[in-house]
């Protein structure tokens, strides 16, 4: 599957930077998220615990950042596996400075998904995943401004992470603008499934070293 | 003689059974003690094993054993090939290679099986599978079918030089010359994709160790118990008569469920024997999508000659076939495409080279129609293409090729399935083509009603395609029949029955022999304890070997009883009638005796049998064919597309089918409903999803659509009878004739119903997603 996009981040270059490559800011954006490990030089590991209907378990992701050249650009190469399935891939993250104090992320890669997240949640995957990255971008953006503003103010910082619920709220009402019939058991456990992967792939992505 | 049963609608004996739920299958199987197992089953279609670690799924509460290939040891062994090997010829190369039950070094399709674990109950089991962890390192998959063929694919056996599984070229007449002779070649490239059978009931097995009797009772969801026994007895280590399998009722076998010695079949026998405990597995539905056998991928480079008037002169058919990851099932599908490319048409020169390909795909086995379809696809799509270059009417041109009724048998020159020449024994194709035609009302729609429809702005359109079905194969099929004290009539037989109706056609057979009533003749089919010659239910060909075996067997029961009534009643055999269950001396009714009361007579207490004679009025009787009958028939319809949706609207839905004589016209009909239903799904809805890492991604019956009551139409159904000469009843097989042509007639139909987007689809099976994309395609081009 290939997933690309980008996204506006409301703060500076070097303040974005920073925070995708801060394993515990990027653990709050992400739901689910038992661990983020420093494990090597440029190397990850991150555990998340999806356990819904039939596609529950730990799900493994091992992080490898190359390529780093900040506070520009990074690519990430993933292999995340457990009990709903794995998935493999690499991308590359670009932060380009708009001039205007916003940053401008662009993301692209290519991932192998495989087990019952493939099988089972492909008909959503694509919505799903797009509507993931947006929310955990937004819940990152909102982290930077936080951040942002504590430092202008020179107070610490306040921010409340988005809640699993909330998270998934979001997510289920990007997908209901879907059109996607009326069997909502199903999709509200697909799209957890959804958020599992999606949550990997951009772990992957962002969390670099 | 004359028939009270044969060929009448009797109403079927199993279904009071079947439809109060008081008929036994797999699932129902509950024996004190039982144990479940749950399997893990690689996520990876491609990759090397490195380690397992089993040691917290050992500990969870309730869990029994945990196998792996290591724990196994040398039990880990490949299962035995399904069928002959093909014969050693100068042009024949097959790659043999069969799967292990549990996998040892290296996952070569998702859903592989790598470790079994046992426990009190399927929960317990299913939460310690997860507890496994095991250590895959993927690896490149292969998943297109040329790119396999190419030297830098991967490999999925390293062992061979290529992914080529088997090799093999048919040649008849000239095609060459054909070719330089033809005033138009036609030249296409069709793609037929994978599909499920996806039967109602999923596969299940109970295996029964009864360790103080040194005896294993298997219930097994399979098309041919008296295989299985006999392979699970050579692979256990045990004698024939030490293992009982039993076929119960099944919900659907389709080919998946036949002989197909799954990890499974062999892994819940062995752990029985291992634990000494009853064990129990049921696959689950997502199971049943990466454990069961497929079917259907092929990529066709065909060519067919033709004179001006639409005569064929010949075709050249090479073409790739995606076997998955194993071939254990030999060449017996690609074999079928080749022995039915040809179609029902004297076709005077024929090549046809076939590739058989490895992927790390599930395996490919037969299922109903079984290479037969792609065969079908392939002809009838040619001769739409070429009866549209040369301005003839569809069905014109199938009247113009068909064989002459003349000709038959008609030797085709080539080998079959079976690697003996394919002859067609009978066939009269003209009178099927002209009731299908009548009964669809082809004149008056292409003349009124379409052009009214058109007027309309309506996208109606006809089909009418044409196919044969060679059935009823060897090597054999037997049963045993025994008057009853009680008078009425049992019958072993062991094949096993899926739907097909057994209970009753084969009832009928021996009711008309032995002048009972079709209620009183109670069969036991599919149990090896009951009757343990024989090779199963599938190729179409129950009613006619079993059928047959069955006559043979009624016939010699026939006989004893007339000998033992004409010494009872003192009269001559050929004054003695059988009827309602009494043997009458004609003319002189109150002279009778019951068959029962002829029963014990014939197993006396006291006394003796004499020399030379048996007790019991009972005979076991068997049947093999010479070769195979093959049935004909036309399917034909009428549809009407949606443009805005591309859904289509079946409006009338025509089969002509002689398959022989016909036992039961009912029952007939029946297979042939269902037949169509299937190949409703296999033409417009159903189709397996694969990524280029060989990942299925429609693993859901919510995503892998198939087809429910509102998308399957009526279907109006004709008969003739052209009673095939190689069996004393005269029938052929129809068990798959209502699957093999409907995609070609879908796309035949399609076609007509949208002229002005002038599409040639050449590629099987359709969605209403894909004539979409047909057509943008097209718009852009």
């Amino acid at each position: 599957m290939k997933i690309d996009g980008e996204y506006l981040f409301k703060g500076p270059r070097e303040e974005v930077w920073e925070i995708i490559r801060d394993p515990e800011v990027l653990a709050t954006a992400l739901p689910g998220t038992k661990s983020l490990d420093k494990v090597g030089e440029n190397e990850y590991r991150g555990d998340m615990n999806v356990k819904v209907g039939p596609v529950g378990g730990l799900f493994s992701g091992h992080l490898l950042v190359s390529n780093e050249v900040p506070p520009e650009s990074l690519t990430l190469t993933v292999d995340g596996r457990g009990s709903p399935g794995f998935i493999n891939g690499s991308g590359n993250v670009v932060l380009t400075d708009t001039g205007e104090g916003t940053t401008l992320m662009k993301y692209d890669g290519e991932v192998q998904i495989g087990g019952k997240l493939a099988s089972v949640g492909q008909r959503l995957l694509d919505t799903a995943s797009k509507s993931t990255i947006r929310q955990a971008l937004d819940a990152l953006d909102m982290a930077l401004q936080a951040r942002v503003a504590a430092k202008a103010e020179g107070k610490a910082v306040e921010y409340t992470p988005p809640s699993e619920t909330q998270f998934a709220a979001a997510v289920a009402k990007d997908m209901a603008g879907q059109a996607l019939s009326s069997r909502t058991l199903w999709i509200i456990i697909a799209i957890i499934v959804i958020i599992a992967v999606i949550a990997a792939i951009w772990i992957s992505r962002t969390h670099g070293g | 003689m004359a028939t009270k049963f044969v060929g009448k609608r009797v109403q079927r004996n199993e279904d009071p059974r079947l439809l109060t739920g008081q008929a036994l299958f797999v699932d129902d199987v509950d024996l004190a003690g039982m144990l479940h197992v749950a399997f893990l089953r690689s996520d990876y279609a491609h990759a090397r094993l490195k380690s397992i670690d089993i040691s917290a799924a050992q500990k969870r509460p309730g869990v029994v054993a945990v196998y792996t290939a290591e724990i196994m040891g040398d039990d880990c062994q490949p299962g035995p090939p399904l069928v002959s090997p093909p014969p050693t010829a100068k042009n024949v190369l097959f790659n043999s290679r069969r799967q292990v039950p549990l996998v040892i070094d290296k996952v070569r399709h998702a859903g592989e099986t790598i470790a079994a674990v046992v426990a009190e109950s399927r929960y317990i089991a299913e939460d310690a599978v997860e507890d496994i962890i095991v250590d895959l390192e993927p690896l490149a998959a292969v998943s297109d079918l040329e790119k396999a063929l190419s030297p830098t694919s991967a490999r999925v056996h390293e062992d061979l030089d290529s992914n080529l599984a088997a090799h093999m070229v048919q040649e008849k007449g000239d095609y060459a010359s054909a070719r330089a002779n033809a005033d138009v070649v036609i030249k296409r490239r069709i793609t037929i994709d994978r599909g499920a059978a996806a039967a109602m009931e999923n596969r299940g097995i109970v295996a029964d160790w009864d360790a103080k009797n040194h005896h294993l009772t298997v219930w097994d969801t399979t098309q041919a118990p008296i295989p299985i026994r006999n392979g699970l007895a050579s692979r256990l280590g045990l004698s024939e008569h030490q293992v009982r399998v039993i076929a119960p009722f099944l919900g659907g076998g389709f080919g998946p469920k036949m002989m197909m010695f799954y990890p499974e079949e062999m892994l819940i026998p062995w752990i029985s024997m291992k634990l000494a405990k009853p064990i129990k597995w049921i696959e689950d539905r997502r199971e049943n999508f990466y454990a069961t056998t497929q079917e259907r991928v092929q990529i066709h480079d065909v060519e067919m000659a033709l004179t001006r008037d639409g005569r064929i002169l010949g075709i050249s058919d090479n073409f790739l076939h995606d076997t998955g990851a194993f071939d254990p099932y030999g060449l017996t599908i690609p074999l079928n495409t080749q022995s039915h490319a040809m179609g029902a048409y004297d076709v005077p020169n024929f090549h046809s080279e076939l590739k058989v390909v490895f992927t790390n795909k599930v395996i490919s086995t037969p299922i109903r129609g079984a290479g037969r379809p792609q065969g079908i696809y392939v002809v009838e799509r040619m001769l739409d293409i070429a009866a549209k270059e040369l301005g003839l009417d569809p069905v014109e041109i199938r009247k113009r090729n068909f064989i002459p009724p003349d000709k038959f048998p008609y030797e085709q020159e080539i080998i079959d399935q079976a690697f003996s020449q394919l002859i067609f024994d009978s066939g009269n194709y003209l009178p099927v083509m002209e009731k299908a035609a009548k009964l669809i009302g082809y004149d008056q729609f292409v003349r009124e009603e379409q052009p009214r429809l058109r007027a309309e702005g309506r996208h109606a359109g006809i089909g009418v395609v044409s196919f044969v079905e060679t059935t009823g194969v060897g090597p054999y099929e037997g049963a045993r029949i025994t008057v009853q004290a009680n008078g009425k009539i049992g019958v072993a037989t062991g094949v096993g029955t899926q739907g097909q109706g057994h209970y009753t056609s084969f009832a009928q057979v021996v009711a008309d022999q032995l002048g009972v009533d079709v209620r009183d003749v109670q069969l036991v089919s599919g149990d090896t304890a009951e009757f343990h010659w024989g090779t199963g239910t599938f190729a179409s060909r129950g009613a006619v070997v079993a059928g047959n075996a069955i006559h043979e067997s009624a016939k010699a029961v026939r006989a004893k009883i007339l000998k033992l009534a004409s010494e009872t009643l003192g009269a001559p055999e050929e004054e003695l009638e059988l009827e309602d269950g009494q043997v009458r001396v004609a003319d002189i009714p109150h002279q009778s005796i019951s068959l029962g009361e002829l029963a014990s007579l014939a197993n006396p207490l006291r006394g003796a049998v004499e020399p030379g004679s048996e007790p019991g009025l009972e005979a076991t009787a068997y049947f093999g064919p010479k070769y195979g009958a093959t049935a004909f028939g036309v399917h034909a319809m009428i549809l009407e597309v949606d443009v805005e949706t591309m859904m289509v609207n079946i409006k009338k839905y025509v089969v002509v089918e002689d398959c022989g004589t016909i036992l039961n016209p009912m029952i007939l009909e029946g297979q042939i409903h269902g037949g169509v239903a299937m190949g409703i799904g296999n033409a417009f809805y159903e189709k397996l999803v694969y990524d280029d890492n060989a990942q299925l991604l429609n693993a859901s019956l919510a995503d892998y659509l198939i087809p429910s009551a509102t998308e399957v139409p009526r279907i109006v159904v004709g008969h003739e009878e052209t009673p095939s000469p190689l069996n004393s009843l005269g029938t052929k097989g129809a068990g798959e004739a209502g699957t093999i042509p409907v995609p070609a007639l879908f796309a035949q139909a399609l076609e007509n119903a949208l002229p002005e987007y002038k599409l040639e689809i050449v590629e099987t099976p359709l969605s209403p997603n894909r004539v979409f994309e047909l057509i943008q395609k097209k718009e852009k081009t």
